[in-house]
């Protein structure tokens, strides 16, 4: 899976959750923030790490979520090392 | 001592001083009333002296709060880890943090004394990578009913509903509290 589709169905996922600032998922790439750029609760971290869970059909580890940063790269990083030992 | 909680069905006789990390100063929980492990728990707490020092004797919203974290978010969410893992409360404690990290909106309706009696019911909204929220209300309880003759019969429905008799006066309502448990070596970083 090339880390640009693994983007699109972040944007996707971004999009369903209301605390996500919407006006700003136009311009996600791999330096973007989520709390920092899109103002997302921290709080809600969780809840986007459940759905790309559904969304990408992995499943992350406690511990995954426990080192995970806040771009949109870590969570990139973080799906393509759950597919690879899938 | 609970040597491992696959041992036990529920935190109901458990002594919160057990499964809570707080020192003794810091509980604001002393009894579980009810407790159903994929759904919520009722636990009680009699604000003292001390609770309400330096506060004409009103014991305060944010200790309110705390109080419901602790009989909901900490207990549950240290129950169903401990399970997870297959080990006791104490081994837990060893290797996490309970972190309360969010809180959506608190409407207070009434307020509690020193002496008041008053019980935490909450509602597990989900649970997951070791963060749990949950929904629910604070009720004064009526003086002198004896609560665990009470909750012995509450159930999954009731608890839903916040189906208690008339006299149950409510406190707060409560939304989105939300808490983690944190290995203790990331809390360090």
């Amino acid at each position: 899976m090339e880390r640009q589709q693994i983007i699109d169905g972040l944007v996707d996922i971004l999009k369903t959750i209301r605390t996500v600032d919407q006006s700003k998922l136009a311009g996600i790439n791999e330096g973007t923030d989520f709390i920092a750029d899109l103002n997302t609760p921290s709080t809600e971290m969780i809840n986007i790490a459940a759905k790309a869970e559904q969304k990408f059909k992995v499943e992350f580890d406690d511990d995954d979520i426990d080192g995970l940063g806040s771009k949109v790269k870590d969570f990139v990083d973080l799906i393509i090392k759950a597919k690879a030992r899938a | 001592m609970i040597d491992k909680t696959a041992a036990i069905d529920n935190l109901v006789g458990i002594e919160p001083a057990v499964v809570l990390s707080h020192g003794p100063t810091k509980i604001l929980l002393d009894k579980y009333l009810w407790h159903s492990p994929d759904a919520g728990i009722v636990a009680s707490y009699t604000p003292t002296e001390r609770d309400v020092k330096d506060h004409f004797g009103i014991f305060r919203g944010v200790d309110q709060i705390e109080a419901f974290a602790q009989a909901t978010i900490v207990s549950c969410g240290a129950f169903t880890e401990s399970r997870k893992l297959n080990c006791s409360f104490a081994e837990l404690k060893q290797i996490f943090i309970p972190v309360f990290i969010g809180i959506g909106p608190v409407k207070f309706h009434s307020y509690l004394e020193t002496g008041d009696t008053f019980i935490s019911i909450g509602q597990i909204v989900i649970y997951k990578f070791r963060q749990m929220v949950c929904n629910g209300r604070i009720y004064k309880a009526p003086e002198g009913l004896d609560l665990d003759a009470y909750f012995s019969a509450f159930n999954k429905e009731r608890l839903t509903a916040y189906d208690l008799s008339n006299d149950f006066v409510l406190v707060a309502e409560l939304q989105d509290v939300t808490g983690r448990a944190l290995k203790r070596e990331v809390l360090k970083q």
